[in-house]
Formats: C-alpha cells, sequence, structure tokens
C-alpha cells in the first residue's frame, strides 16, 4: 500500500468534470484506489462517491492506491490533481 | 400576479405551454429471470445514453460547449462502475430494474442533498434527472416534445430538466417559468445561456396556470403577470424592446479593450463581495478586481474566519481570474454591523468611530491572520491589498509594517508568496482627500471610494431624508476631492483608480477622465456599458468639459451641465 498527500488546487473543487475525468483515468488502474477525506474514505474510480466527499479548492487530501500496479496509480493521481485536474 | 425568483434577464410575452409531469409509477416485482433483466437495465442504459448524447448534440448546438456538457455529464453518471455495480447487486438480488435503479438513484441524491453544498446539490438534479430518464426508457414511456411548441410559448414545467432544454427552441420559447430551482442552479444557467426570460421557485405555477393562457414573465423581477390587459402588454412589450436593443448594443463592446475615443486605455475592473463574484466578474468581461469586500468572511457565523479559511477564499478567486489583477480590501467593519463574537460596542457614531482599518490596528491577531492569508493567496495570482478609511499616514505606516511581519513569518516557514505585492489606500475619507500628497508618497496605489468619500466630505447620510440632498458625488467640494486625490497620485506615479458607483455613472466619466483617472472598477452588470461610455470620450474634449465643470459653483448647476451633455 502506498499514499501521499496532496492540495486540490482547481478553483472548483472536485465537481462534475474534473472528479469525471479523474475516476476515469482511475478506473484504468487494477489497484484500489481511495480517497481520504474529513475522516472518511471514497472510491476514486467513482465519480459520484468523489461528488459526495464535496471536496473543495485548497483542501488537502490522501490518496491510498494499494494493488499490483498501486506506483504508477499513485503517481498519476497526484500529478493530475497538483495540475489542477486539467482546469 | 405570481412572484418567483428572476434568474434570467429579460420580458417574455406569451402563451402558456404546460408540461405536466409524466407518471413514473411501477409496481416493483421480483425478478427470476435475473440475467434477463440484467440484460433489460444494460440496453435501457445504453438506449439512455444514446438519447442524452443526441440531446446534448442538440444543445450544443443550439446553445453551446459548456451547456452541453452538463448532459453529457449524466452519461458519466450513469456508467459510473460504482452506481451501476450497485444497481446491478439489486438486480441480481431478484429486484426489477425500475426499483433498483430507483433506490441506487435515490440513496445518492439523498447524500449529495445533505451536503449543503450549492454545487454538490445540484448533481443531486441530475441523478433525479438520470433516474427519471432510464425509468422512463424501462417504461416505455415517451419524453414530451417541447420542440414542437409554437411561436410565443411560455414553458412552465416544475423543474427544467437539462433533457427538456435540448428540445427548446430559442426562436419560439419566449420565457421559462418553474416551481423549484435558484439563481445558481441548472434551470437558471441553461435559461440564461438560452437568453430565454425564467422566473424560478414559482410557487405552484403549474397548477395556477393553465395552457394557452397569455403570461407576461418578468425575467428581472421574477413576476409572472396573468392574463395582463392590452396597456401591460404594450408596456411590457416596449420594456421588452428597449432592453434588447441595449443588449445588443452593448454587446458589441465584448472583448474590447477599454479606451476612450482617442485610443487611451484605460482600466476596467468589477467590485465583488464573495470568491464566486469573481465568476461573475470573469463573465461580465471585468479585466480584474478593483474591490474584494472581505466582510462576508466574518459575517452570519459565529467566530473568527481561520487563516486557512480566509486562504481558500482569496485564492479561489484569484484563481478564478487567471492571473488578473485582485485588489483585496482588509476587513471593514464597526459597530454599525452585527458581528456578536467581535464583541464590537454599540456606538453613538459608528461611522466615525472605532472601525475598518482602525479597529483592525488594535486587533493585531485578527488583523495579522487576513495579512497572511492574503499573501499565501498572493502566490496563485495578482495580488494586491488595500487598506480602508485611512486618515493618517501613521496607519498606513502601521499596515506596511503588518505586512512586512507577516511576510517574514511566512518567509521562516517556507510558505511562497509575492514579495513584490503592492499596497494601497482606499481613499474615501475627507482627511486622506487633504493629505493626499503625503500618502501617495508611501502607498502603492489609491482607489478612491466615492461613497464614504461624499458622505464623509459632505458629512451627510445619503439615507437620511432631511439631509440626503447634500450627498452627491457632483457636489463642488467632492469633485475637488477627487481631482487632487488623483492629481497627487499622478504626481508620485501611482496609478489611481475609482471603486465607488460614480465610477459607473456616466455624468463622471468625462470629469475622471479629464482628472486623470486609470482605473475604474464597477459592479459586473455595468462593465460593457461602463466600457461603452468611456468610448464617447477623447482626453481633450473631456478636458474642455472639466474646465467647464469646475469653473461652476454649485452642484444644481453641474448636474443639469453634465446631464445636458452626456
Amino acid at each position: 500500500m502506498v499514499s501521499k498527500k496532496v492540495t486540490l488546487v482547481n478553483a472548483q473543487g472536485f465537481h462534475m468534470r474534473p472528479a469525471s475525468v479523474f475516476a476515469t483515468a482511475m478506473g484504468k488502474y487494477s489497484s484500489n484506489v481511495t480517497i481520504k477525506f474529513n475522516g472518511n474514505n471514497y472510491n476514486a474510480k467513482s465519480l459520484l462517491n468523489i461528488i459526495a466527499a464535496c471536496i473543495k479548492c485548497g483542501s488537502e487530501i490522501e490518496i491510498v492506491c494499494e494493488g499490483s500496479d498501486e506506483n504508477e496509480a499513485l503517481a498519476d493521481a497526484v500529478e493530475r490533481i497538483e495540475s489542477g485536474l486539467g482546469e | 400576479m405570481l412572484n418567483g425568483i428572476g434568474a434570467s434577464d429579460g420580458i417574455g410575452v406569451g402563451r402558456v405551454m404546460l408540461i405536466a409531469e409524466q407518471s413514473l409509477d411501477y409496481t416493483p416485482r421480483e425478478i427470476a429471470d435475473v440475467d434477463a433483466e440484467l440484460e433489460r437495465f444494460r440496453s435501457a442504459v445504453d438506449k439512455f445514453c444514446d438519447n442524452t448524447m443526441e440531446q446534448a448534440e442538440a444543445i450544443r448546438q443550439s446553445t453551446g460547449e459548456k451547456e452541453a456538457e452538463i448532459l453529457l455529464g449524466h452519461i458519466a453518471i450513469i456508467r459510473d462502475p460504482f452506481m451501476g455495480g450497485e444497481i446491478e447487486n439489486l438486480i441480481k438480488a431478484h429486484q426489477c430494474a425500475e426499483s433498483a435503479v430507483d433506490q441506487i438513484c435515490k440513496m445518492f441524491i439523498d447524500m449529495f442533498s445533505a451536503t449543503g453544498d450549492d454545487l454538490t446539490m445540484q448533481r443531486a438534479a441530475d441523478v433525479r434527472d438520470i433516474r427519471d430518464g432510464v425509468i422512463s426508457v424501462l417504461l416505455g414511456v415517451q419524453e414530451v416534445k417541447i420542440s414542437d411548441a409554437p411561436e410565443g410559448t411560455v414553458l412552465v414545467v416544475k423543474e427544467l430538466t437539462p433533457s427538456m432544454t435540448a428540445g427548446i427552441n430559442k426562436e419560439n420559447i419566449v420565457g421559462i417559468i418553474t416551481e423549484t430551482g435558484s439563481q445558481t442552479s441548472h434551470s437558471a444557467i441553461l435559461a440564461r445561456a438560452l437568453e430565454i426570460p425564467a422566473s424560478l421557485s414559482v410557487a405552484n405555477a403549474t397548477t395556477q396556470l393553465s395552457s394557452e393562457e397569455l403570461v407576461i414573465v418578468d425575467g428581472f423581477k421574477g413576476n409572472v403577470l396573468i392574463a395582463p390587459d392590452a396597456k401591460t402588454i404594450d408596456e411590457y412589450t416596449a420594456k421588452r424592446d428597449a432592453y434588447l436593443r441595449e443588449k445588443r448594443e452593448l454587446e458589441n463592446f465584448r472583448g474590447k479593450t477599454t479606451a476612450g475615443a482617442d485610443g487611451i486605455e484605460y482600466e476596467l475592473f468589477c467590485n465583488i463581495g464573495t470568491p464566486k463574484d469573481a465568476t461573475k466578474a470573469v463573465e461580465a468581461d471585468g479585466e480584474g478586481v478593483g474591490l474584494f469586500r472581505t466582510e462576508f468572511l466574518f459575517m452570519d457565523r459565529d467566530r473568527l474566519p481561520t487563516e486557512d479559511e480566509q486562504f481558500d477564499a482569496y485564492k479561489q478567486a484569484s484563481l478564478i481570474l487567471k492571473g488578473k489583477p485582485l485588489i483585496i480590501r482588509t476587513l471593514d467593519i464597526g459597530g454599525d454591523k452585527e458581528i456578536p463574537y467581535l464583541g464590537l460596542e454599540k456606538e453613538e457614531n459608528p461611522f466615525m468611530g472605532f472601525r475598518a482599518i482602525r479597529y483592525c490596528l488594535k486587533n493585531r491577531d485578527m488583523f495579522k491572520s487576513q495579512i497572511k492569508a492574503i499573501l499565501r493567496a498572493s502566490a496563485f495570482g495578482d495580488i494586491r491589498i488595500m487598506f480602508p478609511l485611512i486618515t493618517a499616514v501613521e496607519e498606513l505606516r502601521a499596515g506596511r509594517a503588518l505586512v512586512e511581519e507577516a511576510k517574514a513569518d511566512l518567509k521562516a516557514s517556507g510558505i511562497a508568496y509575492d514579495e513584490n505585492i503592492q499596497v494601497g489606500v482606499m481613499t474615501e475619507t475627507a482627511a486622506s482627500g487633504v493629505i493626499a500628497d503625503l500618502l501617495a508618497k508611501e502607498a502603492d496605489f489609491f482607489s478612491i471610494g466615492t461613497n464614504d468619500l461624499t458622505g464623509y466630505t459632505m458629512a451627510a447620510d445619503r439615507g437620511n431624508s432631511d439631509v440626503g440632498y447634500l450627498y452627491s458625488p457632483l457636489q463642488p467640494s467632492v469633485l475637488r476631492m477627487i481631482r487632487r486625490i488623483i492629481k497627487c497620485g499622478r504626481e508620485e506615479g501611482i496609478p489611481v483608480g475609482m471603486c465607488g458607483e460614480a465610477a459607473a455613472s456616466p455624468t463622471m466619466i468625462p470629469l475622471l477622465i479629464s482628472f486623470g483617472l486609470t482605473e475604474f472598477s464597477v459592479s459586473a452588470p455595468s462593465v460593457l456599458k461602463v466600457r461603452k461610455n468611456i468610448s464617447k470620450w477623447t482626453k481633450a474634449e473631456a478636458d474642455a468639459v472639466a474646465e467647464k465643470v469646475m469653473a461652476m459653483t454649485t452642484e444644481a448647476e453641474i448636474k443639469e451641465y453634465l446631464e445636458s451633455i452626456v
């Protein structure tokens, strides 16, 4: 299992479009990808889970990956979030 | 008359088309053949996605990319592996597809609605739309065709769904009335994008109005007039035509630089009160924000906002502006505002009392946390700090010293900020006008707050009907004050802007151009109007007007003259 804390930088937070792009990207990995935020766990492969987490700009979240390609998944997730989720 | 929320500007006069809700009732039943039911569910989803793609394409052509995306989001949601998986699990437990879709969607609707977050709650509306769409396919219910609506139709629906919007023909639909929705809901966004006047949240609209009835939708006020008489129709038709004419004219100024008739360029910014307003500023074609009031962070709560909370808000506004200037005014409160946790005492005369920079300098911890939050946000855009109610040079010095202290703290903690952040003065007191020459030597910029400057110069409260007549920025004293502030700023080579209502006033604009103002900061809806008004003037013509005005002795004379020439 690998994990890393990152801060959300895109202005609108994890709203529809970034959440959708992110969930789709994470869906390509066989590892389980989880977002830890405010003491809850959210399935990062599910757009709806991410939206329900209500993560705003400036919030710190932890990405946890577990599985055969966990390192690649984590690196990809962190890079996407730090670059503002393509916004 | 019915009342609602005006959510899309304009006036619509037309006949009601009532969109009744289709019954999506089904009888839950136990499924014997799970595989067949899974197949039925999956093909319903495929069909739903096909329909949605088609509608999105129609919206893309009629309205735009952004609006089409709302619908494409529906596909992403129904294709969500988590949602699909949960629905299929219920089907595997022998529930029928309708019931499975209904339950899982309801779970998400409840979850999103419970967050209390505006944006997330809107997703609940999406899931509701998806549930209805998929269940309609499963039940074989035909959707109503809004595309067949005749010319001059006012749509009346419980809720305007994105899928309904796809069928709207802009030429034929002249107004929209819904029973739900707010300024920020999908219905409102779509109505505005389609430029159709809309009144939302009109209670019982679908039962109070009947098909073919003549109504007027006032999208400014949110009113719906039922069966108006000929005179009222004429009145509203004239209003509608005037609005459309002006709108077309102003649209020509969108995307243009703000410049006088001689090509001299000016900056045209917006005044905002929340980070969200920054979006409005950008949409209104503002070139930056000349006044970001920070009071919202401190109001309607029971404790001080933390540095992080403030940082989030400032950063958010800055990111929305994408590098355009953002002037943040530090806290401007006093005994006239109800902020119980600050323990501000009721004062005899709060406007001349313990407020704004005076209060902040006495509450250093609070002030420093605001300054640190602004500095941290300055790493994300062109942010500038502005102090309100400055009356003496010492106040500016004390504020600047605190900025330096905050910088040192951040540097020690290795936190990024803009080392060269500009610190300016909101010149809004008579004192700051008189000592503008001294302040200009130590400030990086001035911004004239004409609302308070007028009040403090004239010693007149505009809300007091006995003395309100004195309150006018066209008073010779106020004009001299403004001219002096701009002159002093220019002599020291610092930019001078204006963030009061006067900056948007057509009669003030030639005077401000002549005095040498370089930045106008106005409310978002005024941006294009002000750009148009500025474009009418050359510096030489404005100078001639100003020369005449400054030779006049009374406000009445000045006002009469200016109104005769603009």
